[in-house]
This record gives structure tokens, sequence and C-alpha cells, in this order.
């Protein structure tokens, strides 16, 4: 087994090396996801719900589904104009966990017993993610590389981390565990999109304002989506702030305006 | 099909991949593992190992420009899942043979003009042909490029050197063993996920045929190239290696004896001969670049 | 007779080092997982060595006590970190 090596030791070039690539993608996810069936312990039983909280669980499961393939069809579309080689790999694994969350969110619909999870994902999607999943496909057919970065790896996963961090406090031991390694994937995607576009916009300070716009225009329904979420989930007032500030807080730190 | 595309679920490629074959490796071989001295100290056998991993950096990179540009065209989600494992199976394959580069003395400013310098111009040509149906989003025709033709030559040629290898430098044929493992699953899912979709598309025939002809053309080239320029390395290297050295036999030929128009000559009719056979087992007829 | 280097010296107290073991964060490959851990919530004291990342909320962790000007990196995220200090604090802000 390999000795420990410290990171804060690595030289920027190389510390980008290494989280890019495949080979720490792929020790990364061992630690938590071996042993693992769909994302859960299989030993683990599920809980009895009640038909209210099971409609609930069902409909905000669906909406991952939407988030989820809209991530795959994004990060996937990205990889043919990537900047560079490094970039290429990185966004596939991306690609793969993001496959991976949409089986894994389907694989728990078919265990709450829904037969046809794609008729179901159609009859609930929520009309503000689907916007917002139509306007980042659209930067991704543009083959925009900052739009798409900014709208899916900055937008799209922070809304995603925070969700899925916030659900997976209160959730079934299933459901949480689940949302747990999501949550650990999400990390990546989230980190990239922020240090990537961060970079960007240090060097062309003038992609700012058309980024601004752009987020200007996905707010809104990035807190619509928000909305629904937490009534879905059921969360009380704070943890609702608490879901938009963590979001807020990311957007803040790229310097755009809210 | 759901049961059939089940096969190539994530889980699947989870439980194969990390937890099985790639537990434990770093760039697809086991740490510590290098490159033989004999190669490294040889300025004409490096050279020739460089030339031979250029073309294949080159090839993965289409492969991953490929596989990653069909998801958005796949019909149905379980061939979206099992385009996102070959996605990263590709980019592990870009990965590791980039490392092969650096492993090989390449410096990482100079890795970009390296890969410039060497790639076979019909190789890149190969690519353009399959990934002009990618951009146009067509299914059909992009995984019958992509995952027949592309992945078939690429399963032969890793066959290949993985025998030649296999003595002489077993950190190159570990590494070749799990791309030859990922190659089994992407043709594998190429044969069965696209002859039903033939049998409903019948009209597409001929057109796919045809870029498959174009694809072959240029893959031949390639492959007469790469021969002809390392002619002279493999007869140096047969006059360097033990009068006792044990046979790498691949189809019946004894690579560590064989010249190299004779190993141009099994490699191309192993491929010819696989993609008559697979191409024959969805529908479609081979058609010859002489033709 | 007092050496001012010596008095200066003495001013500047040496960095604490810190033996780090694995708390079970499992995130990164097994190599790295010691210098970080799983944030505990609001009530969560950071030792000399630790700072909170501020894009992904995982605890980065040091074999040395931490100053400001540090320059520490989150494997989780990805990002490039400062040290500074803030309100008497150390924390940690994304270097693009």
């Amino acid at each position: 087994m390999t000795d420990a090596i410290d990171p804060h030791a690595l030289s920027e070039e190389d510390f980008h090396a290494e989280v890019h690539s495949f080979q720490f993608w792929l020790e990364a996810v061992e630690g938590y996801l071996a042993g693992t069936e769909f994302g859960f312990d299989a030993g683990q039983t599920d809980e009895t719900f009640t038909l209210p909280e099971l409609s609930d669980l069902i409909t905000t499961l669906c909406n991952y589904c939407v988030a989820e393939k809209t991530a795959l069809e994004a990060s996937s579309g990205m990889i043919r104009f990537a900047p560079s080689p490094d970039a290429a790999i990185f966004l596939s694994t991306q690609v793969a966990d993001e496959g991976r969350h949409l089986e894994v969110f389907v694989h728990r619909l078919k265990m709450l017993g829904i037969e046809d999870p794609w008729q179901e994902i159609d009859n609930r999607a929520n009309r503000s993610l689907l916007q917002f999943k139509d306007r980042l496909l659209e930067f991704v057919d543009q083959q925009d590389w900052e739009a798409a970065i900014f709208v899916q790896n900055v937008l799209l996963e922070a809304m995603e981390f925070t969700v899925f961090k916030a659900h997976a406090s209160s959730a079934d031991p299933i459901t949480s565990a689940i949302l747990a390694g999501v949550v650990k994937d999400e990390r990546r995607h989230m980190g990239f999109g922020e240090n990537d576009l961060g970079r960007k916009l240090r060097q062309a300070p003038h992609t700012r304002t058309r980024l601004n716009q752009i987020n200007k225009e996905l707010n809104p329904l990035v807190l619509s989506t928000f909305s629904e979420i937490a009534k879905e989930l059921k969360l009380n007032t704070h943890q609702g702030l608490s879901i938009s500030s963590n979001y807020l807080a990311t957007i803040d730190r790229l310097g755009f305006s809210t | 099909m759901a049961d059939f595309l089940s096969g190539y679920s994530i889980q699947s490629w989870l439980q194969s991949c990390p937890q099985g074959y790639l537990e434990n490796t770093d760039f697809g071989h086991p740490a510590g593992e290098k490159e033989p001295e004999e190669l490294l100290d040889n300025e004409t056998f490096r050279e020739d190992a460089i030339r031979t991993t250029v073309q294949l950096v080159v090839g993965e990179r289409a492969a991953l420009a490929a596989s990653s540009g069909l998801i958005n065209a796949a019909p149905d989600v379980g061939s979206k899942m099992f385009l996102a494992t070959q996605t990263l199976d590709e980019a592990r394959h870009v990965e590791i043979f980039t490392q092969r580069l650096l492993d090989l003395g390449v410096k990482k400013d100079e890795l970009e003009s390296v890969i410039n310098t060497y790639a076979n111009a019909n190789l890149v040509k190969f690519a353009e042909v399959l990934l002009e149906k990618v951009d146009k989003q067509d299914f059909i025709a992009g995984v019958v490029g992509q995952n027949i033709v592309l992945e078939g030559m690429a399963f032969s040629v890793f066959e290949m050197m993985h025998a030649t290898n296999e003595a002489a430098n077993p950190k190159f044929a570990h590494t070749l063993t799990g791309t030859i493992a990922d190659e089994r699953r992407h043709v594998g899912f190429g044969e069965n996920r696209i002859g039903s979709l033939i049998k409903e598309n019948p009209k597409r025939k001929p057109e796919i045929q045809k870029m498959q002809q174009e694809m072959t053309y240029h893959m031949l080239a390639t492959f007469a190239d790469s021969f002809k320029a390392n002619s002279d390395v493999v007869e140096q290297a047969q006059d360097q290696a033990s009068p006792d050295i044990k046979p790498a036999v691949y189809h019946g030929v004894d690579l560590n004896r064989a010249d190299a128009t004779e190993m141009e000559a099994v490699l191309a009719d192993t491929v010819l001969g696989e993609f008559k056979t697979r191409l024959g087992r969805i529908g479609l007829e081979y058609l010859s670049p002489a033709a | 007779m007092n050496d001012p280097l010596i008095d200066a010296e003495s001013l500047v107290k040496k960095r604490k080092k810190y033996e780090l073991t694995e708390t079970g964060f499992n995130e990164v490959p097994r190599k790295y997982r010691k210098f970080y851990r799983r944030w505990r919530g609001t009530g969560d004291q950071l030792a000399d060595n630790e700072v909170l990342c501020p894009v992904c909320l995982v605890v980065i962790r040091s074999a040395r006590e931490l100053r400001p000007g540090d320059r520490v990196y989150c494997m989780p995220c990805m990002s490039r970190l400062t040290v500074v200090e803030k309100n008497g604090m150390l924390i940690a802000t994304v270097v693009y």
C-alpha cells in the first residue's frame, strides 16, 4: 500500500494533474463505493412510508433524475470541446459519476414501486428545472465552454450539492446512503467548475459581464426549484434558507451578483 | 432489451473494473513496474516505442470524443449508461498511454508537440471519418464506426502488442491486459446493441458500409506506415534477442521471429477477418477498401 | 549583550508539528486521506493545523501548524486555498 503523501507540498501543476486524473478518481471512489450496490449497503432494509411521504419522495427523486440526466448529457457533450486533455479526462470521470447518479436514483424509484420510472419522471418533472436543462444544453450545443461550465458545474452542481446534503440529513437510511455517495462526487464537480471558471475570470474579466447575464436569467429558475424541493422535503424555514444561502455563497465567491 | 443492457450498468462496471482488474493498479499496471532498461537505454527502440504509443493516444482520444459524443444521440437510457462507462474507459486509456509516453522519457511540456510529430496522418483521417458521424449525432453509424470498426481494430492491435510484450515488457503487457478487458465490453455492446437497430433501419446499410470501407482503408494505410517505419527496429530487436527466446505467438505467427511484413499481414488479416464476422453478425456486409 | 537576531528569532514561535491519523474520511485516494476530515457542523472546533474549505465544507488538515499566507489544497473539490486571518480566526480563501 502506498505511503501517505502530503498534498500541500505538491506544486500547483502537479496538484492539478493529480486531481484531474482518472487514477485519482479511481482511488477516490474506491473508498466509498466498494461493497455498495446501487449506492447503498445491499443488506440494508427499507423503511415503511406513509402514502404522502412516499409521493413526496418519489417526486423529489424524479426531479433528481431530471437533474442527473441533464448533467450526464451536458458533461458528455462538453468533452468534445474541452480546452485541454486533462479537462477532457476529468469530464469523463464526471460523465461516469452522473451516469451512476441517474442509475442509483432510478433504481431507488423502482425499489419504491415505480414500474415505469421514465413515465413517472415525465409526469412529475419540475418545470423550472426543465427550462434550466434546456438552457444548459443550448450552451453545450453551441460549444460555449465558459457558459456551459458555469451553468453545469457551478450552478447545477452547487444546487445539487446543497439540496442533496440537506436531504441526506433527514432522509430514510437507504436514500440517505445513496445521497451521501452522490454528494462526495458532487464535491469534485463543483470544485472543478468553480476553479476552472475562477481562473478564466481572472484571465478574461470581460467574460464576467456575459456570465452575470446568464446568472441573472437562471437564478429565478434555481430559486424556484429550491422552493419546490423544500416543500417536498418538508424543510423548515431555516433549512430552506440554508440551502439557498449555501448556493448563493458559491455564486458570491466567484464575484457574481444575485 | 432492458435485461441485456443491465449487464452494461454502471454498477456492473464498478464491480468489474475498480473492484476487479483495476484494483491496486497504478496507470493500469502494478505500482513499481517500469519500462525495461534495454528499451530506455536504446535510442532506436525508445523512439519506436514512443511512435507506437503516440498512435495509441491518438486512437484513444478519438474513441473518447466518439463515445462521449454519442451519449446524447443514444435512443435509450441503458445505452447512455453503457456509453458513460465507455467514456470513462477511453479516458483511462488516454491517460495510461499518455503516462507511458512520460515513462519513456517524453517531457510533459513536449507531449503535444511529440504527439503532433508522430501521429500517423491516416489514423487521424480514420478518426475524422468516425467523428463526422458523431458530430451529426448519428447513433447507428457512430456505434458501428466506434464499437465495431475502431474497437475491433484496437482489440486485435492490443492482443498483438500484448503477445509481443508479455515476456519483454511486463509493465506494458499488464497495462494492455486492462485495456483488452475494456475493449471486450465495448465490442460486445456494439454487436449486441446495433443488430436490432440495423434490422429496423435497413436503408441505412449502404451508407454505413461505405463508412466502414473508408475507415478500413485508412486503418490498413496506418498499419502499412507503422510496420514500414519499424521494420529496422524489428530486425535489430530480433538480432539482439537470445536464440532461446520463447515464441510470442499471435494467430499462429511467432512475433519474435517474424519480419515486419509478416507481422503486418497477420494483423491485417486478423482485423479484417474480425470485421467480416462481426459485421455479418449484425447484418452488414463488409466492403473491402480495394473494391 | 543582547543579540538582536537571537531576540528576533525567539519572537517567532516555531510551528507545532502534528502526527496525523486517518479519521474515516474516504473521499480521496488512501495516501491523502489523513489530510482531510468531515466537518462536524457549527460547533466543530478546528485545531491550529486545520481550516475549513469554503467550497465543499471539508476540513483540511496539515502536518504542521497553519499560519496566514500558507497555501493548502482541498483535494475533495480540487481547490487551491490561502490561509488568512479574519476576526482573530484562521480561514481559507479560494485562490483561482
